[in-house]
């Protein structure tokens, strides 16, 4: 009875111990050029913790994800944050590059260190072996993204001019939808041009009228983001635009949503961005864990929400998952 | 536009012209490199643009300038008493934040409109407190309260925008920047309001003298019984409150605020007080130049784009006009000291 009762308490001790050996902490960082101002990190935002959440809660292991991201546009900033990360020796870096040559030292230098890199939302657009030896890229196709809006915009009617509106000139990502979209209306023998129209709001609508004034032939427009699409939505309102002018929209908000319902915007493009939280943490653990790899990038998007698919992605939006 | 009265109240156009009466008149008129420099863009935009010279054109101007000009009034009447404050695009975004979360909580708008602009005064309260009390300069205090400020409606928002659908616009976002004749807002209304009343203290009140004085000699204006600090505190307090009421402005056109908005107005709004002739140092300027500063940011804003230049020109462009403008005005100001 006695040894029986050892041998139960031997095998608890033993179970417990490998419990214990067994259980891994990882930290994870992700840095990105987004600052928790914008609403489309808060969506990946969530991706990342959801994804903590589940290996935490439904396995023994536990994982840390911290993000990174300054609060307005700076490269800089970027940098330091990424250096900070880097640091603290995590098991797994998540970066946005945006800016290759910047970002190409200190992603390198983690490399070297052994920590695990994955590239989210905009990849280093060099050449196989030129780009930083970061283990795949998970997030959309900008240029794809802008190539694909101009093509359904295309689809419906050819445009007199088009126009793309950026807000945030100089972020490579933003450059490169611009350049696709304006490349395939210049190849269907539409002018298109790039507007920066800033941040502010009520200076951009002003920037627009600006265009439109000089511009009247103007019918379809391409805008990058919500910090876009919220002063485009409200000038082609206030000037009984809604109708005449084709607005392709890109992410999602409560605007740009309106605005489909309304039918003031024919589309938005989306890249799911939630996956782009979500995924690198899941496959920094699996490849920590288990040595896994996917075989290619993971391409999240070019997706559109338009009038037909609306009503479900409303209700993921309340959940936060768009 | 030249015939303002100045801070003495005396009549300002020279009866005849003589140099040193036209000496005199500029001494006392800051404001001139930027009326003069605003007529020149002016020019030159009528010019390159074509459709520079229309209604449209001019509301769109003077709806850039509404906003950032109630921001640069408080801004300017705070310079003059020789102190700054960055944290306005801060204040101005927090301002529209509480604006926003109270109004769509069901609250009724006017109510949520004064606890905006209360919690935007409280916000220079703090500030001018600090200043004064413990005698840290005040670009320093507004730098913290800046980025304080920016952190908190951070946290608040969780990064999110909130937007506000009702289901038929009030009354009050009406006033506040609604469309009342072809392209013109009445937050252009508020605007010129604002100016013209901080002018009238300035130049016409006992107070606007002791604003001069605190801005200009310390020790002298505490000699003379100027109580400066209090005029310190009490210019923080104007300056925040006109902040956060563009805040709101902005608010009740867009119905949308996302938690960057402000981020580099402060900056904005001193190089159009500096442009119309208002000293860093405190003790010169008044509200006529900074409206012309307003104006002038305004017109190049839009006067580019209309002109068919890339808009990534702006920045470097209003870079250019500050340099100009503050070279243009102290050599004005000490070719007229003689």
């Amino acid at each position: 009875m006695r040894s029986l009762r050892n041998l139960l308490l031997a095998a608890l001790v033993v179970l417990g111990l490998s419990t214990v050996i067994l259980a891994e902490e990882y930290t994870f960082y992700v840095v990105s050029h987004g600052g928790p101002g914008d609403p489309f990190w808060g969506v990946v935002m969530k991706g990342m913790q959801d994804a903590a959440a589940m290996i935490t809660n439904g396995t023994e292991d536990t994982v840390n994800a911290i993000y990174l991201g300054p609060a307005v546009y700076s490269l800089t900033e970027l940098v330091n944050m990424l250096n900070s990360a880097i640091a603290a020796r995590p098991d797994g870096i998540v970066a946005t590059i945006t800016d290759p040559a910047a970002l190409d030292e200190p992603l390198r230098r983690a490399i070297d260190l052994g920590i695990p890199v994955i590239a989210i939302n905009v990849p280093d657009p060099r050449p196989a072996g030129e780009r930083i030896p970061y283990l795949f890229y998970v997030g959309g196709d900008e240029y794809l993204s802008g190539r694909k809006a101009a093509e359904r915009m295309l689809a419906v009617r050819t445009p007199t001019r088009a126009v793309v509106f950026i807000h945030e000139v100089g972020h490579h990502g933003l450059e490169l939808r611009a350049q696709g979209f304006m490349e395939v209306m210049a190849d269907a023998g539409v002018p298109a041009d790039k507007l920066a129209i800033g941040t502010d709001p009520t200076q951009a609508v002003e920037i627009i009228r600006g265009y439109f004034s000089a511009n009247p032939d103007t019918d379809a427009v391409f805008t990058l983001g919500p910090i876009g699409t919220l002063p485009t939505v409200t000038f082609l309102r206030e000037q009984g635009l809604v109708g005449k002018v084709m607005l392709g929209c890109f992410d999602l908000d409560e605007v740009t949503l309106n605005a489909i319902k309304e039918g003031i915007a024919m589309f938005t493009v989306t890249q799911q961005q939630y996956l782009q939280g979500y995924l690198p943490i899941q496959w920094l653990y699996l490849y920590n864990k288990y040595g896994f790899l996917p075989a290619n990038d993971i391409l999240t998007g070019p997706g559109f929400v338009d009038a037909s698919n609306i009503g479900l992605v409303e209700q993921l939006i309340i959940q936060g998952y768009w | 536009m030249g015939q303002v009265t100045n801070r003495t109240g005396r009549g300002t156009a020279p009866p005849r012209f003589s140099l040193e009466a036209f000496l005199t008149w500029l001494r006392r008129h800051p404001e001139f490199g930027a009326f003069a420099g605003t007529v020149v863009v002016f020019i030159g935009f009528s010019i390159t643009a074509t459709r520079f010279l229309t209604p449209d054109s001019f509301a769109g101007i003077l709806t850039v300038a509404a906003e950032l000009g109630i921001v640069a009034a408080g801004i300017t009447f705070l310079m003059i008493s020789g102190e700054f404050d960055l944290s306005v695009g801060s204040v101005l975004g927090v301002a529209a934040m509480i604006f926003a979360l109270t109004v769509k909580a069901g609250w009724p708008v006017l109510g949520s409109w004064a606890v905006a602009l209360l919690a935007s005064a409280g916000i220079g309260l703090i500030n001018g407190l600090i200043v004064t009390k413990t005698g840290i300069p005040s670009f320093i205090t507004t730098l913290g309260a800046m980025m304080f400020w920016r952190g908190i409606l951070l946290a608040v928002t969780k990064g999110f925008p909130i937007q506000f659908f009702p289901r038929t616009l009030p009354p009050m976002f009406f006033a506040l920047n609604g469309r009342f004749v072809g392209q013109f807002r009445t937050s252009a209304l508020w605007f010129l309001g604002i100016i013209l009343l901080i002018n009238l203290i300035l130049v016409r009140t006992r107070y606007g003298n002791a604003v001069y004085a605190t801005g200009g000699n310390r020790d002298a204006a505490r000699v003379l019984g100027v109580a400066t600090n209090k005029v310190k505190l009490i210019n923080f307090v104007i300056s925040a409150t006109l902040a956060g009421l563009a805040g709101c402005i902005q608010f009740a056109r867009f119905l949308s605020i996302d938690p960057t908005r402000g981020v580099g107005l402060e900056l904005e709004a001193i190089a159009a007080a500096v442009i119309g002739g208002t000293l860093l140092t405190g003790g010169a300027g008044n509200l006529v130049g900074t409206l012309f500063g307003v104006l002038l940011v305004g017109m190049v804003r839009s006067g580019l784009v209309q002109s068919g230049a890339p808009a990534y020109w702006y920045q470097a462009f209003v870079g250019l006009i500050v340099v100009v403008a503050v070279i243009v005005n102290t050599r004005l100001r000490r070719w007229a000291l003689g």
